[in-house]
């Protein structure tokens, strides 16, 4: 067998674009929350914080700057528990789009202080310990993440990116044409 | 272990074997492909397409296998090909679409096609690669 090769690093820009996408991934959920609950409401004024709503839409639309500044404002007149946690979670979410990981984890921690059963929270949060090499730490986050959403695709693709930087694997695939066909068991072992 | 029962035992790495085509959409990763063949089939590959490991199934460390079967008419050509087992439904698309993309030499006018179908089995195996840290 040929010694295997190490896998070719993806570029920066594409690993880059993953962060920005997982990240208007988990503000999407979040603004199609509140849109679900105020169909149950038979009377709409409005969004109450504006801030919140276009920072959130910013956010989605890729404009990480504008949406962290008006996530910011909203965060001022948050009202109400779910409000300032989405804030938090927006703030957290947009701060890992431009890549300024300190604040984004200042935030993922004062949303997790606020409410320890929020997936997205430490879903964030893991994705932050990936990018700063604190795998333990980022492990035990997606631990809990998946205890509390077992089903999310966002926690899943952080896992695998905690994977891909800790038990890297290249992929092997074997055409076998043969009528008799006798598997070895190391090649089809499971791992 | 190889098994010793098989005639011909062929080891290629992507890219540099002419008659391997990878079966390519957008995950280029794999880098290492494997064919095994024995003596009793009486038609030679021509080309002979890799199928892509699926994203989800490299994402989710999943590994596993899909055969698929089809006859070869006189010209080479794959007909009616179908997947006649998968360990995961996600393995059977791109073993699908790699036999499609697959082709066998052409038979002499004094041979008959053979009418038993041909099948062809993809494993799809994920290994651990290590990494030297530099610091």
């Amino acid at each position: 067998m040929a010694a295997i090769q190490l896998l070719p690093r993806r570029p920066e820009v594409r690993i880059m674009s993953r962060h920005a996408a997982l990240a208007i991934a988990l503000i999407a959920a979040i603004l199609l929350f509140p849109a679900s609950r105020a169909q149950e409401s038979k009377v709409v004024i409005g969004p109450r914080n504006p801030d919140l709503t276009e920072g959130a839409q910013e956010l989605l639309a890729g404009n990480a700057v504008d949406g962290v500044q008006l996530t910011l404002r909203g965060l001022e007149v948050a009202q109400g528990k779910r409000e300032k946690e989405a804030a938090l979670s927006n703030l957290c979410a947009g701060f890992i789009m431009i890549d300024k990981l300190e604040p984004a984890l200042m935030y993922c921690n004062m949303l997790l202080s606020s409410n320890d059963h929020h997936w997205r929270g430490y879903n964030n949060r893991a994705l932050i310990y990936v990018m700063q090499k604190e795998y333990k730490k980022a492990e035990k986050d997606l631990l809990i993440g998946q205890e509390l959403n077992p089903n999310a695709r966002t926690l899943k693709v952080v896992k695998s990116m905690l994977l891909d930087a800790t038990q890297p694997v290249e992929s092997n695939i074997i055409i076998d044409d043969r009528r008799r066909k006798k598997v070895d068991a190391g090649l089809t072992e499971d791992k | 272990m190889v098994n010793r029962r098989s005639v011909l035992f062929i080891l290629v790495c992507l890219g540099l074997a002419a008659p391997y085509v990878a079966s390519a959409d957008d995950d280029t990763r794999v880098t290492r492909i494997t064919h095994f063949e024995d003596a009793s089939s009486d038609r030679n590959p021509a080309v002979t397409a890799v199928p892509q490991y699926p994203k989800l199934a490299r994402r989710d460390r999943i590994e596993g296998e899909a055969t698929v079967c089809y006859k070869i008419d006189k010209n080479g050509k794959i007909v009616n090909p179908s997947v006649r087992k998968s360990s995961h439904k996600m393995f059977a698309k791109p073993s699908l679409k790699a036999i499609k993309q697959s082709s066998y030499e052409a038979i002499r006018p004094d041979q008959e096609v053979s009418k038993v179908k041909t099948c062809r089995t993809f494993r799809f195996l994920l290994n651990p690669v290590a990494i030297e840290e530099i610091e």
